[in-house]
Formats: structure tokens, sequence, C-alpha cells
């Protein structure tokens, strides 16, 4: 028989364990959106950095040097937007779905080229980032045993609040994002600004990718993250576009994914027909939730706006 | 690129650009693309034009495809051509459905449609994944296997000509497109619609009424994206199984709006073009043997090709 605290510490590890995909990811949105540009191809940078970790770990057997690896995939990617969105002034959706398109088929040309077959070797070579830490009962299960990604995304979601309110470079990010003709009124490079915010945003795209690589899925399969990196769009929305609160959205969408995940293994065989319906729960709460909190989001005022000086 | 993921690159080319036309089967292929971008663009560009963007074109379309075939074995009592009517307009409804949530969340609560309809095209895949495990499943399968059965030739839309594989549905295509070229550009309706999009606060001050033209342009923009579900579905691939899942049509459709500059009839010009240029990536993606999802990757590095000689041409002409 499972017991009650055996359930509570395999969902709580599971929505911890899930957070720092939808943290790094939801902070670089955030920084990148809140100087006016979205980047809509999240989850083209994430699997071509997701790819990226999983060769490099592979071959190297160091998950640090696959990491850095996977940031140069990201930086690289980032660079490319960031051109035909500020120097060519495409439009933003379209250029972002062109770079999704573009990561989702590339990401599986990469991996199948490594690996023909399109099987996928054994992944005990990746392990996680930090591990050998969670020998005591539960608090070590749900807290210690964690990836030390985890901690560094809380972290990140601190440092990105601060940086955005506090900072002078913080603050022409949130300038160039509002009112781009006052911000360059007042000396502000714009467009170099944006760059600089895309450029993070695309490397913590990257740093979320290789996570995923060691968090979600084993192995690497076509579109494995599946829409997930989308929701992050969803998640900082109904966060209003706030670093605090987006850890809420993502714990609390992850709490749910947990419930639901572990009511199916649990339940097995007598809810299979319909575990699909439960894969929905999360999302749905996610939409549920978004006339509540979503009434009084406001997004930055010159978001998908391009600048032109003069 | 190609060559990367191991083919030989002058097939490729010859394959990328002579492919529709030489290939057996290119034709219709073609034509099925065409079909299915400018039903999903019209849509995509008609909420564009209200200034609504609806990246959900996918999730309607798979709604759609869904809807087909609950119709066609739900309502089965009805008579032929009853049930047959009833199968199209089902997938209508589906997308309908499926874009109403956007919908109702942005006029009624100014949620932003852009995060919900693509929020919403996560679920759809769920959905239909759902749907695909049970209710519209193949009873004839053992295995569990997901997929529903073949609709039987009466349930097909026909050719036009014999063996000539090019279905009504093109030309009911092309008539969707004139009918909505003089409804939206020809009436005020593209001026209520521009303004709306353009400077709410000057629709306000001149009368229009914004929720009106909002519903409006987004429930037609499902509806439209679910009737593409049931020409795919009854024009040509005539069973549902998770392949048609991991279409990307939707996505497209975006861009290929984008490219038409939200115009009804330019949007034929781009759709067609498009189905073009996606079939070439698709005849040379098989004759050289490359990975289907090899097509993706080049759809998305042409896509910012187009867009960028889009973007220079229409410098050209402001200056």
């Amino acid at each position: 028989m499972i017991s009650v605290s055996d359930i509570a510490t395999a969902v709580l590890s599971t929505t911890l364990a899930l957070s720092p995909f939808y943290l790094f990811a939801g902070m670089g949105e955030i920084v990148s959106e809140k100087s006016g540009v979205a980047n809509m191809g999240l989850e083209g940078v994430m699997l071509m950095s997701l790819v990226t970790t999983f060769l490099v770990d592979y071959k190297t057997g160091n998950p640090w040097i696959a990491l850095f690896a996977a940031l140069g995939t990201a930086g690289v990617i980032g660079v490319v937007f960031a051109f035909f969105a500020l120097q060519v002034r495409l439009d933003q959706i379209a250029l972002g779905l062109a770079i999704y398109l573009f990561g989702l088929g590339f990401s599986f040309i990469v991996f199948n080229t490594a690996y023909p077959s399109g099987l996928t070797p054994n992944y005990a070579t990746l392990p996680p980032i930090f591990s050998g830490w969670g020998t005591v009962p539960v608090i070590g299960t749900i807290f210690l045993r964690q990836n030390v990604m985890a901690y560094v995304s809380i972290v990140l979601v601190v440092l990105t609040s601060i940086f955005l309110s506090r900072t002078s470079l913080g603050l022409r990010v949130l300038a160039v994002g509002e009112n781009p003709k006052a911000a360059d009124n007042m000396g502000v490079n714009v467009n170099k600004v944006r760059f600089l915010a895309i450029l993070f945003g695309a490397l913590m795209f990257g740093v979320a990718g290789s996570y995923f690589a060691g968090a979600f899925v084993p192995g690497f399969q076509t579109n494995i993250i599946a829409g997930r990196g989308f929701i992050v769009l969803a998640m900082i929305y109904f966060a209003n576009w706030k670093p605090y609160r987006t850890l809420f959205a993502a714990l609390s969408f992850n709490l749910v994914y947990a419930l639901q995940n572990e009511y199916i293994s649990i339940a097995g065989s007598t809810v299979a027909s319909v575990s699909t319906l439960f894969n929905m729960l999360p999302y749905v709460f996610l939409l549920a939730l978004i006339p509540v909190f979503g009434r009084k989001a406001r997004a930055p005022k010159f978001l998908l706006k391009p600048y032109r000086k003069g | 690129m190609v060559v990367y993921a191991g083919g030989n690159i002058e097939v490729a080319l010859s394959s990328l650009f002579l492919g529709p036309i030489t290939l057996a089967g290119g034709l219709q292929q073609i034509f099925v693309l065409f079909v299915m971008f400018y039903t999903m663009a019209l849509g995509v560009g008609l909420a564009l034009k209200a200034g609504l963007w609806n990246i959900g074109a996918q999730g309607q379309f798979l709604a759609g495809t869904v809807m087909v075939f609950f119709v066609y074995l739900y309502l089965a009592f009805l008579p032929w051509p009853v049930l047959y009517v009833a199968m199209i307009l089902g997938a209508a409804l589906g997308g309908l459905l499926w874009i109403a949530v956007p919908t109702i969340l942005r006029v009624r609560f100014g949620a932003n449609e852009i995060v919900v309809t693509i929020l919403l095209n996560v679920v759809a895949i769920n959905f239909g994944f759902y749907m695909l495990s049970g209710p519209i499943k193949s009873p004839g399968t053992a295995l569990g296997f997901p997929i529903t059965t073949v609709l039987p030739a009466k349930f097909q839309i026909p050719n036009i000509i014999g063996s000539v594989p090019i279905t009504y549905a093109v030309p009911a295509t092309i008539a969707t497109g004139i009918i909505l070229y003089f409804l939206v550009e020809r009436t005020p309706f593209r001026v209520k619609a521009n303004t709306v999009g353009e400077s709410p606060e000057t629709a306000r001050y001149a009368g229009i009424s914004i929720p009106y033209v909002m519903t409006i342009t987004m429930l037609a923009a499902g509806a439209l994206a679910g009737l593409a579900g049931a020409t795919y579905m009854m024009g040509y691939r005539y069973e549902l199984d998770i392949g048609s899942f991991s279409t990307n049509y939707g996505l497209l459709a975006i861009i290929v709006a984008l490219v038409g500059r939200k115009h009804m009839l330019g949007i034929g010009i781009s759709a067609f073009f498009f189905a073009y240029i996606a079939y070439g990536a698709e005849s040379m993606a098989t004759t050289v043997n490359v990975p289907t999802y090899v097509v993706f990757a080049m759809e998305g590095v042409m896509m910012i090709g187009i867009l960028m000689g889009n973007y220079l041409t229409e410098r050209r002409n402001v200056t």
C-alpha cells in the first residue's frame, strides 16, 4: 500500500523538479518582452539547445561542458533572431514561428545525423548536474535531491526582479519597452538594449532546453518539448510580467501536472483510456485562471513594435 | 542542411523546384496544401484585419478533423447527403467552438488572444489523443492503435474530372475566398475592422461596436480553420491518426496571411505560392530520402527568406 506521505513526497518532488524549465524560460521571456520584443521561437531555441546538450554530454560525459555548448547554440540563434527583429524589423510573431519550425526540424536533423538508427542511446551518461545529496528522507527527496539548477532558477527569479526594478540597465529595458522614443531622446540606445534583452532571453531558453534534457523525458524525440515552451508565454502573461508571480504560476501549474501524473500512475490501467484527458488538466487550469488574473495584465506598451530611429 | 541530413544535393534541388510538377501526385499535393493554406489563412487574415492574432489555427483545424469523425460515427443514422453536409458543418462548428474560448476571454475579459490560442493548440493535441484513443477510434483495431476508420468513398470529396486528383474542395475554397472578398473588402466592414485593429479609440469614437467586430472575425477564423480540417480529412487523408497532429499547417497559415497582406484575394496567391514551395520541400525530402522533419527546418528558413523579400518590396513601395 502506498502511504500518503509517499504520494505527497512524489508530488512535491515532481513539482519542484519541473519548475526550473519554466523559470529559466520565463525570466528570459520576461526580460525580452519587457524590452518590447516577444520571442515566440523560444521552443525552437530550446529544442536546439536540448539536442546540443544531449550530444555534447554523450560525447564528453561532462554535463557542464554540455550546458555551455547549449548556451552557445542558444546565443547564436538569439543573435540571428535579434538581427531579423531589430535590423530588418520583421514581424516578431512570424519570425518567432519561423525560428520554432526551424528548431523543430533542425534539432531532428542533428539528432538523426548522430544516431541514424533513430534509437536513443543509453542516457546514463546524462546525470543530474548535481547529484548525490538526497539521502535524508522526505526533505532529502523533495529538496536536496533536486538538480542544482533548481536552486539556480530560484536565485534567477530574485535576480531578475532586482534587475528590472533596481538597476539602471533594467530600467532602460523597461523604458525601451514602454516608450522607445522617449528613451531614445534621453540617450538610450534602444536597439542595443533590446539586443541585450533578446540575447539574455535566448541564453535562458538555452538553459531551459539543456535542463529539459535531463529533467523531463530521458532521450530525444522529435518535438519532445511538445508545446511546453509556448506555455511559458501564457505563464508570464498570467503573471503580468512579474518574476515572483511567474514563480507562483510555474509552481501551481507544475503542482497540477504532478497531481494528475501521480494519479495516473497510481490508478494505472483503470484510467488508461482517459489519461490524455488528465494530461489536459494543467493547461485547462492555466486557462481557467487567465480571466481571473489576466484581467489586470498589461503588456509593455511597445511589445511587438520595432523601433526606427528618427 | 540536406547534405547534412544525408542527401544528394543535385537531386534535392531539382526536386525542390521541379518536384511539384514532375512527381506523380505532385499536383494533388499542391492543391491539397493550397486548400489548407488558403482556408486557414483567410481566417487568420480576417482576424488580423481587426488586429487579432489567431495563432491557434492549428488547434481549430484539429478540432475540425476530430468533429468530422465524431459526426460521422455519432450521427450515422442520418441519410447520406444530410450526413455528408453535417460532417462539413460539424468540422466548421468544431473550429468555431475551439476559438470561442479565446474569443470570450478576449471580448469579455480582455485576455490576450495570442496567449490563449497558443495554449489551446496544446490542449487540442491532448484532446485529439483522447478522442482517438476512445470515442472516435476505429473499432477494428484490436491493439488499441489510435486511428479512425477510413471514410467510405461516398463520404469523400470527389475529383472534378475523373482521375485528375483535384477535388471540388479547390473551387469551393476559391469561391469562399471570392465571397469573403466581396463581404469584407468591398463593404464598410473593411473600414470597421481596420479601425478596430489600428486604433480602438477611434473605433469607439466612430460608434463601431468593437466586441461585435472582434467576435465576428474570430469566430469566422475558427470556422474556416475547422473547414480546412474537413477538406483535409474528406478530401485527402480519409482517416485521422496522430500523424495529422504533428502537421504545422496552422502556423504556416499565419505567414501565408501576412505575405498575402491580409487581403482576401492576395492570400490566395500567397497560399498557392506557399503550397508550391512547401510541397517542393516535401517532395525533396522524399526523393532524396531525408526525414520529413527536415521539411520543418526548411520551411522555417524559407519563411524568413520570404518575409525578408516581402519586407524589401514593401519598403520599396513606401519610398
